[in-house]
């Protein structure tokens, strides 16, 4: 905020209580400014945690057995890929059962996933089945919980419908688990599509730094909101928290949160190679509904009260900086406005002014540093980077967090409310590089 | 259990050795530092603690004792003490009209000492005293950044010793470290910044307080910008190698920026930053507000003419640096240009000769083109040229290292050391003793020669004989210790002031000789007013002092004479 002198005196009262008001909040969020950048660049400043981050250099032989759960809602565009490539990657088909759970009035994505999963079956390959489910609530946490209680494998997994995995991720779990005692491990989950719209740029990168160095910041405090896919937990942690949260919107923070709670340790992989491949929300409207639906998950998570067992003051403060951030967001909205009436009408010390203008410093430094990690992020993917997309995500840097401002309201208006539907994000596999081929749509025999 | 096998992971791209591989490719990737602490080899023992060890005792004792005594203080010790009781006292930036003549980190820093201190200003008997006691602080916390620094560039303890035996006794070095200058404090902040930057821990956190201490060095002397370029180069090799090496290069460049745009900020919060109207006339100076921008304008613009107009300053202050010590200014410049040399030649593993070389040399470039020089501008200049010619001189020994076994080359090493230094000590160089005028062995005035006091008795004259209300032009040294001290003598400036702030010369004086009581005259001080009139601002004083006044106390020793006049009505 850029504070410059002008009219009143602070002999006003009010205008006494309105800077210092302004002072505290400045020196607020330039910690946690502060605090942002550094877990932004925490695997990257930390030659260990680096080091951690990287899959295994090499595999040891498969052993563990994995349930893949693939809960899909009206994900005919995308599903049947997705089905194809858990299906054939690196890793036995006896060792794999692959559940694609849907309600079942999504007859749509039932029959597209039926179909793929006959031709499988023609091939030789019978580890793929459809779960459905009728009982409310039709959401996410629902349908992995009935796909947890109704597969046997001894690992359990989750990924989204329009995913693309790497062939090797059961490969580099599977080692993780036989080399390290951990109940949980949280790979790399990466949206790619970063030039489609003028908003990608930016969400791609939240994705970059948060899967890629956040997270680790997370595990390592043992304080952990986890993803909601490419997440592999052990059966037996999942019968101890007793499965998803039906109700949360952000079902996968929260059961991390829970998982946290018992002091279980938990893993965090984000190396290049094996990241789980992602889109975008096509749209601006659907983007906003998605960050709409985790502002307010963080807030229900916050409101339900579970970090406050976790074991230690730091996880606990940690937690509770993390779930109210989205809160803390739709309050910065509003003080945005409040600042720039200050601008142009208050006058205080010159010293208090640097003070206030710090958060500006702080702002442009995390425009820098993502920028930087634009860079990052198509040097590791061997993407070619156009002069365009950094100019226009310059350009589009404020806007952008305008949106997550907008979007962080919308959750607390929502959640002021008492909606709690899910607003499903639409998927058209824009990280697809190979087109989807026409499929014949026959009635589903599924179970 | 069964023994399992692991498998190598298929379709491995971008294997750590591949990465290595393509990075030494593309890049050109360097070795690491001879002595950089990420090398096992690099890990010091007994020898390097106890030279380390030795050379802050011996930095103690040669910048300590005798501090208070001598040098003389000086007009621009004063103006950073006033500046810092300013700070103190009046939460401003200057007693007077701030025009940004420097950036004020410095003097903050010097405000910040004295607030820990019990008595402030007076606790080490006078303000410029109590600055020096700063300044000596300051001086064992360069020698120890010199060591590593040194000791990192070129692996060699010999290196690391010789250049800190010479920053600590070069008559030179001694002389100036002692003043209240800000370019002491500046090279605290560049040395911290070298420090850091080759700590070689691969840490974004360390190269970022790298940054953060370059942006202080030129907040604190603007001059540090001019070791900038040689930085960066540094800084890119260092990190090239690491997998965070763009976030560590942007942390670096941006909080540096940051830092150094504060200035900036502060100055357009006070509606400073521009002259009114966007007028840069230097012929025309801004009448109704100071400017920053006007500052830098017209100091880029200022000139004393350069090395190579052979009647310009440099050559008189050349010759008054070559009294004091003509060794580290000869040898210094040989130990430059062969390090470069040596550094280009093989730019991989003798990178620490280039860097060293470059910083020098950007920094004399400085000195010798031309712009408004001061005596004490040599220091930013002498850790380097010290390091220099440690680093040469070990480069020398070198190929002792691979002839035979260690102790060999560690005994020639160490006899050359003594020898060295007892030769610099003697009177031979000069460097603690030397001859008087009688041929009798006596140690260098900076050990012996109390001159201070000569001042302390001015000081004494003027509290005892003079009114506190009266008018007097003094110079700055005196400044704070008549203005923090009771009574006090709030109407006395310096010359610099009652010639150059309108609220002193015009609306105290009215630049009227007449209103003026005493004039109280530090060493050369009447030189120094003939030199600054120029715009003829000091000739109301200077003709109160040579045509309306009587001299009612001289003290004279030496070369060194101070005087105090009463103005005669």
């Amino acid at each position: 905020m850029i504070v410059s002198l002008a009219f009143f005196s602070p002999a006003q009262p009010f205008i006494h209580l309105l800077v210092i008001g302004a002072l505290v909040l400045s020196v607020l969020l330039i910690l946690q400014s502060g605090h942002t950048l550094y877990l932004m660049l925490y695997t990257w400043d930390q030659p260990e945690a680096y080091r951690l981050a990287q899959a295994p250099a090499s595999f040891l032989p498969p052993q563990k057995t994995f349930t893949v759960m693939l809960p899909a809602r009206h994900e005919e565009d995308v599903i049947q890929t997705t089905i194809e490539r858990v299906v054939r990657s690196h890793y036995p088909p006896a060792l794999l059962e692959v559940v694609v759970i849907c309600s079942e009035d999504d007859t749509g994505t039932i029959a597209q996933a039926q179909l793929k999963i006959d031709q499988l079956r023609q091939q030789g390959l019978e580890n793929v089945r459809v779960l459905s489910y009728n009982e409310k609530p039709i959401n996410k946490p629902h349908g992995l919980n009935i796909g947890f209680r109704n597969t046997t494998h001894e690992v359990v997994t989750i990924f989204d419908a329009e995913d693309d995995i790497h062939p090797d991720i059961f490969n580099v779990v599977n080692t993780l688990l036989q080399q390290e005692r951990v109940a949980v491990v949280q790979c790399g989950v990466q949206l790619m599509n970063y030039e489609t719209n003028w908003y990608s740029t930016l969400n791609v990168l939240e994705y970059f730094f948060w899967f890629k160095s956040r997270l680790h910041y997370h595990a390592k405090h043992k304080s952990i909101p986890l993803g909601g896919n490419t997440v592999f937990f052990t059966r037996e942690i999942l019968e101890r928290v007793d499965g998803w949260d039906n109700y949360d919107l952000t079902e996968d923070a929260d059961i991390g949160i829970r998982i946290s709670c018992l002091g279980e340790p938990m893993r965090v992989v984000y190396d290049d190679r094996y990241v789980t491949r992602e889109e975008t929300p096509p749209t601006l409207k659907q983007f906003i509904k998605q960050r709409t639906r985790w502002s307010q998950g963080f807030m229900q998570t916050l409101l339900k009260g579970d970090w406050r067992r976790l074991p230690t003051m730091g996880q606990r403060l940690l937690a509770f900086y993390t779930l109210a951030f989205p809160t803390a967001q739709a309050m910065l909205g509003l003080y945005i406005i409040a600042s720039f009436i200050m601008i142009l009408t208050v006058k205080v010390p010159t010293v208090i002014a640097i003070i206030l203008n710090i958060p500006f410093y702080m702002l442009v430094a995390h425009f820098i540093l993502a920028m930087v990690g634009l860079f990052e992020f198509t040097d590791a993917h061997h993407l070619k980077l156009t002069w365009k997309v950094p100019i226009i995500m310059t350009i589009m840097y404020l806007p952008y967090q305008w949106v997550l401002s907008y979007a962080a309201l919308r959750a607390a208006m929502r959640q002021l409310r008492g909606l709690n539907n899910w607003e499903k994000t639409q998927h058209v596999g824009a990280h697809r590089q190979q087109e989807l081929t026409a499929l014949d749509v026959k009635p589903s025999s599924g179970r | 259990m069964k023994q399992i096998e692991a498998t190598q992971a298929p379709q491995q791209d971008n294997t750590d050795h591949e990465i290595d591989q393509q990075l030494k490719k593309r890049f050109k990737a360097r070795a690491l530092l001879p002595g950089s602490p990420a090398r096992e080899a690099s890990h010091w023992g007994l020898a390097q603690h106890a030279l380390l060890l030795v050379s802050l005792v011996s930095g103690a004792i040669t910048h300590g004792y005798h501090l208070f005594l001598y040098p003389l203080y000086v007009t621009d010790e004063g103006i950073y003490m006033e500046q810092a009781w300013s700070v103190l006292r009046e939460g401003a930036l200057s007693p007077y009209t701030y025009f940004y003549d420097h950036a004020p980190a410095g003097w903050l820093m010097i405000a910040g000492w004295v607030s820990l201190l019990p008595f402030q200003f007076q606790t080490f008997g006078n303000a410029i005293n109590t600055g020096r006691v700063l300044m000596l602080i300051i001086h064992l916390v360069n020698v120890f950044l010199l060591f590593h620094v040194t000791y990192r560039f070129s692996g060699s303890t010999l290196a690391a010793t010789i250049a800190a035996f010479l920053f600590n006794f070069s008559p030179l070095a001694v002389y100036y470290q002692r003043e209240v200058v800000l370019d002491n404090l500046m090279v605290f902040w560049v040395l911290l910044s070298l420090y850091l930057v080759t700590r070689d821990d691969g840490r974004i956190a360390t190269v970022t307080l790298s940054g953060l201490a370059f942006g202080m060095g030129v907040l604190t002397k603007e001059n540090a910008i001019f070791f900038a370029p040689v930085f960066l180069y540094l800084l890119y090799t260092q990190i090239r190698r690491h997998q965070n090496y763009r976030f560590a290069m942007a942390s670096w460049c941006y909080v540096s920026f940051s830092v150094i745009s504060l200035y900036f900020l502060y100055a357009s919060l006070k509606n400073e930053l521009l002259p009114t109207h966007f007028d840069f006339d230097l012929n025309n100076p801004p009448a109704d507000h100071v400017s920053l921008l006007y500052s830098i304008w017209w100091q880029l613009h200022r000139s004393q003419g350069s090395i190579l107009d052979t009647h310009s300053y440099f050559w008189v202050i050349l010759h008054i640096w070559w009294a004091k010590d003509p060794f580290i200014l000869v040898a210094g410049a040989v130990a430059l240009f062969a390090n470069v040399v040596i550094g280009l030649k093989d730019r991989s593993h003798n990178r620490g000769f280039l860097v060293v070389s470059l910083l020098a040399a950007g920094y004399a470039f400085y000195v010798a083109k031309g712009s408004v020089l001061l005596e004490f501008y040599i220091v930013p200049l002498l850790p380097f040229l010290a390091m220099n010619m440690g680093m040469f001189i070990s480069y020398l020994l070198r190929p002792l290292r691979k002839a035979g076994p260690k102790a060999i080359p560690v005994a020639v090493e160490s006899a050359f050391a003594l020898v060295f230094c007892a030769i610099l000590i003697s009177p031979t160089g000069g460097y603690v003793y030397n001859h008087d005028q009688w041929g009798k062995v006596v140690f260098h005035d900076l050990y012996k020669l109390p001159v201070t006091p000569m001042q302390a008795a001015e000081l004494a004259y003027v509290r005892k004989n003079i009114p506190p209300t009266a008018k007097i032009i003094i110079d700055d040294e005196l400044w704070v210790d008549l203005h923090d001290v009771a009574p006090y003598y709030k109407w006395a400036h310096s010359h610099w002031k009652a010639a150059a702030d309108p609220a002193v010369r015009d609306k105290l004086f009215g630049k009227n000789w007449q209103n003026i009581d005493y004039i109280v005259m530090s060493n050369q001080m009447l030189q120094a007013m003939e030199q600054n009139n120029g715009d003829g601002n000091e000739t109301w004083i200077i003709d109160a002092l040579l045509y309306h006044s009587e001299r009612v106390w001289d003290l004279k020793r030496g070369g060194i004479e101070l005087q105090i006049y009463k103005i005669v009505k």
